[in-house]
């Protein structure tokens, strides 16, 4: 332990330490440019400077970078400490004019225009990005050149492979120098946010969705830099509760059980590879799944209703239904998904609803499925009261309209006429699909599929698998809608009950406690029982 | 060549050399340093070698290619010794009469010797010049008598010797404590007492230890170092081989510029045939001592002279400063302690080792002890490297070893310690040079670059040369240095193109306060010293500039031009003559006359003019 004044007041701090730890927990504030937490003090932008008296002379230190010593005296705010900073902090102004963080700091200091020629740079040469980088096993970028000349840039300032596009040095940027695209041979992507559908990015260390149980987050090992190149590990000096652990493997847990109740959901149909709807080429074709998330307040809209391709607020919207359901042209479903019908009702209604400008919803559909009790009624109401417009149709294309990112949907009616109209984006009513594993699942548990891949199940027993003991609840036995879902779970949970209700309680394990004894006529004794 | 495996070996040796070599044989000693082989040395070589083979010669004379005698101004420099006849601007067509005459004859040629310029006498000896007479060269004195390609030469001259005493009669504290008795301090320009140095990193806490020769000299003007290791490399090691004895390191590395090809070349040489008697590498003399030295080239920044940065550099990355709250002592080279000295403060090793401490403790001042080599440069008569003791005054070197200033021209100031030192008025010329007092006047000893001013010379565009230079060689990582240098370079640009407006001043003196105590490294600690000084010292030249767009020395092209004084023209047309632009006219002896349309201000009319009638307005 190291005691020393700092502004006259008594503190201590850990040998090794620097100042400028000690005064951030003491509460004493020190400017800082080029200093990060997470990175090795540079010594770089100064202003961090601070005089210190060591018993000899007095000296003007770096904070971030100068060790804690018994008996020194640190002042922070001394007028020529003052004096400095803020002809520093003038001197970056005249170098960035135009930077809007260095105008707001210097403003802070109270400088409006720098006494000195002014350069229009945009980088401030704090090297936290060349740290950062180097800090990820990188190193794609550094500082080159010396004197008046430096700058961060590239070997040979050609774009580099070495750079991986983790972003890093862009996220510490505190100017918006660095362009991710001056740096990287590779393509600059967001990790795309599985929960959102892809719609955004997500960072490697994520909450997989709000309601996920548990709910901490998790390291994505395929884009985390540490698992790609060693290095980084940020992360585990921010967490104040030290929680992350790299070396973390994968369990495999074995279970003794009575019976199994299979309940993997299901596969939302990818309309990637079909033509007709081009939900590859085109922005503002989406998933009704993707809808779903613009609709939510949760989404990355934040239930905004806006089109993906320039967040425009849409004047129309389509609905296309039967993708990749009742199609067994351009797959392999020739079912129907049960479902498609009454979401897509439900999000032109909600659509509506949530649209700032008076919203023209159309559906064009095959046939009107709407199973379910009163569920027709819905569908009444959306046609009749609400104003969603039912168009029995099959679509032929759908072309852009220039470069507006509008939409053109070519089709014929019920008549054989064929006909056109312009809609601001289409939503596609996908199908479900039995999971992508059903298969390789079925074969190690020895159950039966029917035609389509879904657990094969008879009338009368609808979560009975082919094999005894195991129960199948939800879309993989079907597609259904949650109601159905939360019914058959209750079903497959009973009837599994049912099957092992001989064997209850035959592996319960009493608990033994030691013996009893007779205390009486012993002395009294103080017992301290730590719980842990 | 065997390896030498004892102390007995090598002091065989050295006597045999020493008889080898009778003091009073004939020697024509050639300087082919740097200096005088820009001057021709290489010329005078072949026409020395063709005559000598001419005259039959061969055998009875030595001829012997040394490194600088320091007095640059006068190369190539041939001396014939025994009696030590000096020639000064020696031309490849004066050979055949110096071998006739003074080789074959003994015979001084008096007109090729050497007439100094205040008295007009000539002079035959090199002892007797007054550019040498004042000079105690200690560390620079063997340089002009040995070959540096030749380690018997310096063996001759009792060179190791100092090696082999510490080796085997003193222990590593007593060689640490005999260097902090001579009271030597750091040559480089920091002035650090070495001794101290190297007991602290004795100590330090670290398995491997290294030893480092800072050649690296960057400084405008100096060459010191240079002469020194391609004259002398062998002192220099032998410097480093005690030092290295006394810290206890078995690796050593010598740091030097790449620009310095001659530097690089014999210093290999040295090692090698160091190595070659085993004066270096495993087992030294048998003593059980290994040390080895490796050459490690610089690519030319300045910065890199800076311990931290060198020792970065060293390592194979970019060479910047980092702090220095750890010492290179504890922590320098890969982590390890590290203990760096300048060129000059190695070869004084040897010296202190050989002549004891008391002795050395003798020469100097108070603080400063010994010589101090400087390279005394600009408009001073003797130019060339000149070694005195310290304590000795800036007017003693200026005007007894540099012969003053030429051309009846006025001494205005002398700046001291190469770029980022500063400039020292007349008033001071009795300061004795040290390092303490130097710094009390606002320069630095820096590694010893001395720069002659006189009248023609401005000292705003002064300050503005060297802020120049620092603004590229600053390493660039941190703000101060920098930027401030960068803004300093624009403001003095300003004012030296008459763009100079009221509060420059004060802005130059807050900007360099700043960048002196928030800079990184010394650099930046020392960058302003230039322009603080001539504020200081000659504030109203500024001010001339600023307020009245007036530079009294002629140099700031912007703020001034050249008048003929009629009364004093009287009309001898040299000066049009001479005039690349036709810009002089006038009938011959009537008054002449300057186009200032034509004028672009080249000085030649005004350096032309005997009779003074140029002026500048």
């Amino acid at each position: 332990m190291i005691t020393f004044k700092l502004n006259g007041k008594e503190v201590r701090g850990e040998e090794g330490e620097y100042i400028l730890q000690v005064a951030e927990r003491c509460g004493v504030e020190i400017p800082t440019l080029c200093y990060h937490k997470a990175l090795g003090p540079a010594g770089m932008c100064r202003l961090c400077t601070v005089e210190v008296f060591d018993g000899r002379k007095t000296d003007f230190v770096t904070a971030c970078n100068y060790p804690i010593r018994e008996g020194m005296e640190v002042r922070t705010k001394t007028d020529a400490v003052l004096e400095g900073r803020k002809l520093i902090v003038e001197l970056l102004l005249a170098r960035c004019p135009n930077v809007p963080m260095v105008k707001k700091l210097a403003a802070t200091y109270g400088i409006n225009k720098p006494r000195f020629k002014k350069r229009d740079e945009d980088c401030i040469l704090c090297g936290l990005c060349v740290r950062i980088c180097e800090r990820m096993g990188n190193s794609a970028i550094s500082l080159i050149g010396r004197g008046v000349d430096m700058k961060v840039d590239t070997p040979f300032h050609l774009q580099t492979d070495l750079c991986m596009a983790c972003g890093a040095c862009a996220s510490v940027c505190p100017t918006g120098h660095i362009k991710l695209k001056d740096i990287t041979k590779h393509a600059i992507q967001p990790i795309p946010s599985e929960y959102d559908m892809g719609l955004i990015g997500r960072k490697p260390i994520y909450i997989p969705y709000p309601q996920a149980i548990p709910k901490v987050p998790a390291i994505d090992r395929t884009v985390c830099m540490h698992f790609k190149t060693g290095g980084c590990k940020i992360c585990t000096e921010f967490c104040s509760a030290q929680a992350i652990d790299h070396a973390q493997e994968d369990e495999t847990v074995e279970l003794n059980v009575g019976s199994i109740i299979l309940a993997p959901g299901f596969e939302p149909y990818d309309p990637s590879g079909d033509v007709t709807y081009q939900y590859s080429r085109f922005p503002n074709v989406v998933t009704s799944m993707e809808f779903e998330r613009i609709l939510s307040a949760s989404g990355p809209y934040e239930a905004h209703l806006v089109r993906p391709s320039d967040e425009k607020e849409p004047g129309k919207i389509a609905w296309l239904q039967c993708v990749g359901s009742r199609n067994i042209n351009t797959c392999d479903q020739g079912y129907c998904s049960a479902v498609c019908c009454m979401y897509a009702i439900k999000e032109a209604v909600i659509a509506k609803e949530h649209s700032a400008l008076p919203l023209d919803t159309a559906i064009f559909f095959m046939d009107m499925r709407t199973y379910g009790k009163d569920f027709e009624k819905y569908y009444n109401r959306a046609k009749d009261e609400i104003g969603v417009r039912f168009i029995r149709s099959r679509i032929h294309t759908i072309e852009p309209v220039g470069n507006t990112g509008d939409l053109k949907l070519v089709y014929v009616t019920e008549g054989g006429e064929k006909k056109e109209e312009v809609f601001d984006m289409v939503v596609l009513s996908i199908g479900l699909m039995p999971p992508a594993d059903a298969k390789d699942l079925a074969g190690r548990l020895d159950i039966e599929l029917d035609r389509h891949h879904f657990a094969a199940t008879r009338c009368l027993s609808p979560v009975e698998t082919s094999k005894p003991g195991i129960y199948v609840c939800g879309a993989f036995q079907g597609p259904k809608d949650i109601p159905g879902t939360v019914m058959e779970a209750s079903a497959a949970a009973n009837t599994a009950m049912g099957l092992l209700a001989p064997v209850r309680n035959s592996l319960v394990k009493k608990k033994e406690y030691p013996v009893e004894k007779e205390i009486v006529g012993e002395e009294p004794r103080i017992g301290v029982f730590v719980c842990h | 060549m065997s390896k030498l495996q004892s102390q007995k070996n090598y002091e065989v040796l050295r006597e045999q050399f020493k008889k080898e070599r009778d003091p009073e044989r004939l020697v024509v000693s050639l300087c082919a340093g740097s200096g005088c082989g820009a001057s021709g040395t290489k010329e005078v070589m072949k026409a020395l070698e063709k005559e000598v083979l001419k005259n039959g010669l061969k055998g009875k004379v030595e001829i012997k290619a040394t490194g600088c005698h320091g007095f640059c101004e006068q190369g190539p420099i041939v001396v014939i010794y025994p009696e030590g006849i000096f020639y000064p601007k020696v031309k490849p067509e004066d050979i055949p009469e110096i071998v006739a005459k003074t080789i074959v004859n003994g015979e001084v040629i008096e007109n090729k010797l050497y007439k100094d310029p205040l008295s007009k006498k000539r002079i035959s000896k090199g002892k007797d010049i007054p550019f040498y007479r004042q000079q105690l060269r200690i560390v620079f004195g063997n340089n002009g008598l040995i070959d540096p390609n030749n380690i018997d030469d310096y063996i001759s001259m009792d060179g190791y010797s100092a090696l082999v005493k510490a080796l085997f009669t003193m222990s590593p504290e007593e060689v640490i404590s005999a260097i902090k008795e001579s009271g030597l301090r750091g040559r480089g320009g920091g002035g650090f007492p070495t001794g101290i140095k190297w007991e602290t990193c004795r100590k330090a806490h670290g398995d491997i230890r290294y030893v480092m020769c800072n050649a690296d000299e960057g400084d405008p003007g100096a060459y010191m170092d240079r002469s020194l290791l391609e004259g002398n490399s062998h002192s220099v090691l032998e410097g480093m081989i005690i030092g290295a004895y006394a810290i206890g390191s078995n690796q050593g590395f010598v740091y030097v510029r790449n620009e310095y090809p001659l530097a690089v070349k014999n210093l290999g040489i040295g090692i090698k045939q160091a190595e070659e008697y085993g004066l270096l590498g495993k087992n030294i003399l048998g003593s059980g001592f290994d040390f080895t030295v490796k050459i490690s080239r610089g690519g030319g920044a300045f910065v890199c002279g800076e311990s931290t940065a060198l020792m970065r550099s060293l390592e194979g990355k970019v060479g910047r400063p980092r702090a220095k709250y750890v010492h290179t002592v504890d922590k320098g080279y890969r982590e390890s302690p590290s203990a760096l000295n300048n060129v000059e403060t190695w070869a004084n090793v040897p010296i202190i080792i050989n002549n004891g401490p008391e002795w050395y403790a003798s020469l100097g001042t108070e603080k400063s002890k010994g010589t101090k080599v400087f390279s005394l440069v600009g408009k001073v008569r003797n130019t060339g490297l000149v070694e005195v003791p310290m304590g000795t005054s800036l007017r003693t070197i200026i005007y007894d070893i540099g012969g003053g200033i030429p051309k009846k021209k006025k001494f205005k100031a002398v700046q001291t310690g190469g770029p980022s030192g500063g400039c020292i008025p007349e008033d001071f010329l009795d300061l004795p040079v040290d390092y303490e007092r130097l710094a009390e006047v606002g320069s630095i000893m820096g590694s010893g670059g001395m720069i002659v001013m006189d009248q023609d010379n401005c000292m705003v565009d002064l300050a503005r040369y060297f802020v120049d230079f620092l603004k590229n060689e600053s390493c660039g990582q941190c703000t101060p240095c920098r930027e401030g240098i960068t803004q300093m370079s624009e403001i003095l640009t300003d004012i030296c193109e008459g763009n100079g407006k009221e509060g420059d001043i004060e802005l130059l003196e807050e900007l360099a306060t700043m960048i002196k105590r928030f800079s990184l490294c010394g650099l930046g600690k020392t960058a302003p010293n230039s322009v603080l000084t001539t504020i200081l010292y000659f504030r109203e030249e500024y001010e001339a500039h600023i307020r009245d767009k007036k530079c009294p020395a002629g140099v700031c092209k912007a703020l001034f031009h050249y008048e003929v004084d009629e009364e004093l023209c009287n009309g001898c047309h040299l000066c049009a003559l001479k005039c690349p632009q036709e810009a002089v006219t006038g009938e011959k002896k009537e008054p002449h006359h300057i186009d200032q349309d034509k004028c672009i201000k080249c000085s030649i009319c005004y350096e032309a003019c005997k009779f003074d009638a140029i002026l500048i307005k």
